[in-house]
């Protein structure tokens, strides 16, 4: 047998719980979604018309109400494949060095290799490669789902189910499956790491979408409420002062410009004022991520989080190569 | 056989665990290449920490160590290259077979004799295809040294691997290294606390007690040089080393062999256990003594 068929059998063997595990999770995920899928696009052909909410054509109720209910179930389903890359990096990558740690394999594998390094990387390399191509088939299925359900958009320029479809799936996987190591190698014990990893990519995750919505910010435009997004991104509500100057609401209360009264997108600072244009305070705006930079937002997260997995990766090794192991 | 010159070594070597607990407390140590060396103390004497600090796993606290002259904290991959390490309980992977370690080992080391280690095992009629969980323990064992033996390094460092396996698993664990390193021209260093174990097969004997080096010649030298005084006789005496309690009871004391004027009675030779119990007697005091 070849080196690389050697390698990826005994890989296999010693995570063979972990990525049957996976495999048949991404197994049964996506023939749900395919499913889903399949149905909807069934009733999207019955009646075109019937599944486009902007132009319900007359007696489309049935339809429509079957659409829309299986529709809500499909949703569902895309924030499982928005958890799963979380959960199966994390699978994957915390036993990696923890197991060999706590099951004392640790060193014999460690001088058997020619280094450390090598030994990690061989191994990463197997999980990163099953980890790619389960998610590559989940984000293709949601993707599939995606259109299912929203049959009237254009995917490729739209942020409706971002993060549930598409490579940031994939990269999102690699990334915590480079916490795991780290945390496996850091802790030793795959119970404890497996825990703190959870914490953990909670915290770093919520600092990504924190950071990237910072990000967006300096590509979003102000518009008013009730306006269609077209596929854009909504990342929050601002006030577009009479000046013409926008500011967040936070910065409204610190300017002493409180406010009592909306009526559609105008602040008054008191009820009576409303209908005085002179008495407007501000305007009502939405700070939106226009949907044609789709594309471009992903390629810019994929580059942070899988940057991010690159340098845990490194940071793994690191330790691996000092660690003792028991 | 050893030639003489050496190929494992220490250098005011001292290990400290946490604040105060000290495994190794200053140790010179210089172990000459060929043969069979038999590092025996009683446990928590630092055997493990000693040898763990060669292969490159225990960073001293003080002082420092070199394998065929290459420090293991400057250059791991070149002392692991030199190195065959056997755990002290072997661990090998439960999800693979026996042909799967050695798989692996060639991944892992290129130059992997994986033929050789193959033929260990075969000799011992241990399957290849049989699963690591459903060996005995000393197959395990077995499996561990053909895995350090098929690596052909110069320097074999097993850590007690005779210590859960019983005398018969123990005697045929011995027979494959000795007969390994002697054909191979290795160097082995063996750590246990089972003294009659090692006897027949190692070269030299090194004594470790509490932190520190108590004992360090030739096998064949240390039972040459030291006799047995029975109840008390030439206790005082100045070549007296340590003292301990026999089968029956009785008080013995180890002494080194008195010189031909000194007249010394109830004498007789010490068997290598005795030479290592009094010296385990004599070095009774605390590692946190030792390196104050």
């Amino acid at each position: 047998m070849s080196r690389f068929g050697s390698w990826l059998i005994l890989s296999f063997r010693l995570h063979r719980w972990e990525v049957l595990a996976s495999a048949a999770a991404v197994a049964l995920l996506s023939a749900a979604m395919l499913w889903f899928a399949w149905q909807l696009r069934t009733l999207a052909g019955t009646d075109p018309g019937c599944v486009d909410p902007t132009a319900y054509a007359p007696g489309c109720t049935q339809l429509a109400q079957r659409f829309y209910e299986l529709s809500s179930k499909a949703e569902w389903l895309s924030y499982l494949s928005w958890m799963a890359p979380f959960v199966m990096g994390l699978v994957l990558g915390v036993p990696l060095v923890s197991r060999e740690v706590e099951h004392r394999t640790a060193g014999m594998a460690w001088t058997l290799s020619r280094s450390r390094a090598w030994w990690l990387a061989m191994r990463i390399a197997f999980l990163a490669l099953v980890l790619i191509g389960l998610l590559l088939v989940l984000a293709l299925v949601s993707e599939v789902l995606a259109s299912a359900v929203f049959p009237n958009l254009h995917l490729d320029r739209d942020f409706s189910w971002y993060g549930r479809r598409g490579g940031l799936v994939v990269v999102r996987g690699l990334s915590a499956l480079g916490i795991g190591v780290l945390l496996g190698a850091v802790l030793g014990r795959v119970l404890p790491a497996l825990l703190v990893a959870i914490a953990a990519s909670i915290l770093l995750f919520t600092a990504v979408s924190l950071g990237m919505d910072r990000w967006m910010e300096s590509d979003a435009i102000i518009q008013p409420f009730g306006v269609d997004r077209a596929g854009g991104r909504l990342l929050g509500q601002r006030v577009q002062l009479p000046s013409g100057e926008v500011i967040d609401y936070g910065e409204l209360q610190r300017r002493g410009l409180s406010y009592e009264a909306i009526q559609d997108d105008r602040l008054y600072a008191k009820p009576e004022d409303i209908g005085q244009a002179d008495k407007i305070i501000g305007y009502d705006r939405e700070l939106l991520v226009p949907g044609p930079l789709y594309p471009q937002i992903v390629l810019r997260e994929s580059g942070l989080v899988g940057g991010t997995a690159v340098l845990l990766a490194l940071a793994a090794a690191a330790v691996v190569t000092r660690r003792r192991p028991r | 056989m050893s030639t003489g010159l050496p190929i494992l070594e220490t250098h005011d070597l001292a290990k400290r665990y946490g604040r105060h607990t000290w495994a190794l407390t200053g140790i010179d140590l210089a172990i000459p290449q060929g043969g069979i060396t038999a590092l025996v103390g009683p446990n928590a004497a630092g055997k493990s920490t000693l040898i763990k600090t060669w292969v490159g796993f225990e960073p001293p606290t003080r002082g420092g160590v070199t394998v065929g002259g290459i420090d293991p904290w400057k250059d791991r991959s070149g002392v692991l290259a030199l190195v065959g390490y056997v755990p002290q309980s072997p661990a090998l992977y439960d999800s693979l077979s026996v042909n799967d370690h050695l798989d692996l080992a060639v991944m892992l080391r290129p130059n992997f004799d994986r033929a050789y280690a193959r033929r260990r095992l075969d000799e011992l009629g241990i399957p290849g295809d049989r699963g690591a969980r459903s060996l005995s323990g000393g197959q395990q064992a077995q499996v561990a040294l053909a895995l350090a033996l098929g690596t052909r390094a110069r320097i074999l460092l097993l850590d007690e691997p005779l210590a859960s396996l019983d005398p018969l698993a123990r005697r045929e664990f011995l027979h494959v290294l000795t007969d390994a390193v002697r054909s191979d021209g290795a160097t082995a260093l063996l750590s246990s606390h089972i003294v009659t174990d090692v006897e027949q097969a190692c070269d030299r004997l090194v004594v470790l007690g509490v932190g520190r080096i108590l004992l360090h010649d030739s096998v064949a030298e240390a039972l040459a040089s030291h006799l047995l005084a029975t109840d008390g006789a030439a206790a005082t005496d100045s070549e007296a080393i340590g003292s301990f309690a026999g089968p029956a009871g009785e008080r013995l004391t180890l002494l080194r062999r008195p010189t031909a004027a000194q007249a010394v009675t109830n004498l007789r030779p010490a068997s290598l256990e005795e030479v290592v119990l009094g010296y385990l007697a004599s070095g009774r005091t605390s590692p946190a003594e030792a390196a104050a």
